[in-house]
């Protein structure tokens, strides 16, 4: 029986484990960098405020240049063409990027990420890139949501759809306030809901454990059992090794 | 001099099976972040690992075909197990979207097969399970060092850990498999 107990020593050592850590840690899949929340919900851990950024986009020729303006953390960058701005009577426009010390949450509008405010000194006459990175502690999001207020209205301003891992992008006609979310009306695309929360927790962990114990003890008594007779490889595998 | 001879090849074996997955895993990781690299690190990371189990018999891997209804019913219980914490915590997981599950697959079974599979047997031949299981555990969890925050690798381990006394005490890489690919799909 020293197998069995092993096993659910380890199941219960690993649900411990990853308790203590964000969620996501399945081969890279989860974002490089813990994500910067104004608002940390309750699972997340230790916490950084966001940061913001600036950039100043040179006017040669009268004709802005391309460039991004960005968070210093990463966590948002607007991306600009050549001649993105009317920049008439500018050497250089400079374009702030920060993030809202508030989380605004819309009537029918569920945000995911931080809100951003992106201010130019300089009209937008060419579409902007917006890049946001998401958390994978919240549903992702299907949508990124601009406003001129923060107090709204919000209007989404679509997604695409090959965005990296953990990062929504789309452009957008005009500066102001960016969030990424989900329409709240329905359940949050690519979202599975496992519901009950952590009250239920203790039941499912031991209903977990019985099951692997239930599943690993046959083959574990039946490898046991041909140990004993000398036999190390069932008939099948053993049939498997000579057609190898 | 004859038992050290014995002995010797199947260590030159583990250490180049253990160097090979590390290196691999840890290009694949350095690869991934390059822009637009994530998928293409993922497939071909995934078919690289999966190169160090050809030449193992399938039971040797314990890649059996016998009880697969209870290697299936493991599979989907460890699963389950590697979800909970996220999914209990988070409320909503976040499936992957459709260009990630593929190579989501194709690294969970490479993984698994480098690991678990050839890793596993070659280290078991050196040493017997115990250092098949905490050595597997261990490059494992190295293996995640480049691709992981510090503060996972105890959960990366503890996944490790559980994947592999799975694979000792039922002899078998089926479940794994299975429970690997439903967590990566899941997250």
């Amino acid at each position: 029986m020293r197998g069995p107990a092993l096993l659910a020593a380890a199941v219960v050592t690993y649900v411990v484990a990853a308790w203590m850590v964000a969620p996501g840690f399945y081969d890279g899949f989860g974002p490089q960098q813990p994500y910067n929340w104004t608002c940390p919900p309750p699972q997340a851990g230790a916490n950084l405020k966001p940061l913001s950024g600036h950039a100043d986009i040179k006017v040669p020729g009268g004709v802005s240049d391309a460039g991004s303006a960005f968070a210093n953390d990463g966590q948002i960058v607007v991306g600009f063409l050549p001649g993105a701005f009317d920049a008439t009577g500018k050497a250089t426009i400079a374009v702030d990027v920060t993030p809202l010390p508030t989380c605004p949450q819309p009537p029918g509008i569920r945000f995911v990420t931080n809100v951003y405010h992106v201010v130019a000194s300089a009209p937008l006459v060419k579409r902007a890139s917006v890049v946001l990175v998401y958390s994978n502690l919240e549903a992702a999001p299907t949508a990124i949501y601009q406003a001129d207020d923060p107090a709204g209205p919000w209007k989404s301003i679509g997604a695409a759809r090959d965005a990296m891992p953990f990062t929504i992008t789309t452009t957008s006609a005009s500066l102001g306030y960016f969030a990424g979310g989900y329409p709240q009306t329905t359940a949050a695309s690519g979202a599975l809901r496992i519901g009950g929360g952590s009250q239920v927790l203790p039941i499912v962990v031991a209903i977990l454990i019985a099951i692997v114990l239930l599943a690993g003890l046959p083959l574990a008594m039946l490898r046991r059992r041909r140990g004993r007779a000398g036999v190390e490889a069932d008939e099948d595998e053993a049939k498997a090794t000579s057609k190898s | 001099m004859i038992s050290v001879r014995n002995r010797a090849h199947p260590a030159v074996r583990a250490v180049l099976v253990g160097a090979y997955i590390l290196c691999v895993e840890w290009a694949r990781a350095l690869i991934a972040t390059q822009p637009r690299m994530a998928i293409a690190s993922l497939v071909l990371g995934g078919a690289a690992l999966g190169l160090v189990a050809v030449g193992w018999p399938a039971d040797r891997l314990g890649l059996g075909t016998s009880r697969i209804g209870l290697r299936i019913i493991g599979g989907l219980a460890l699963g389950a197990v590697l979800l909970l914490p996220a999914a209990a915590r988070s409320g909503a997981v976040p499936i992957l979207p459709a260009g990630l599950a593929a190579a989501a697959v194709a690294i969970s079974v490479g993984e698994e097969l480098a690991f678990r599979g050839a890793l596993y047997a070659a280290l078991d031949e050196l040493g017997g399970a115990p250092l098949a299981i905490v050595g597997s555990t261990v490059l494992w969890t190295a293996a995640h060092s480049l691709s992981h925050p510090p503060e996972f690798l105890g959960a990366v381990a503890a996944a490790g850990l559980l994947l592999a006394l799975w694979r000792w005490a039922c002899r078998d890489l089926v479940a794994p498999v299975i429970g690997h690919v439903i967590a990566d799909l899941a997250l």
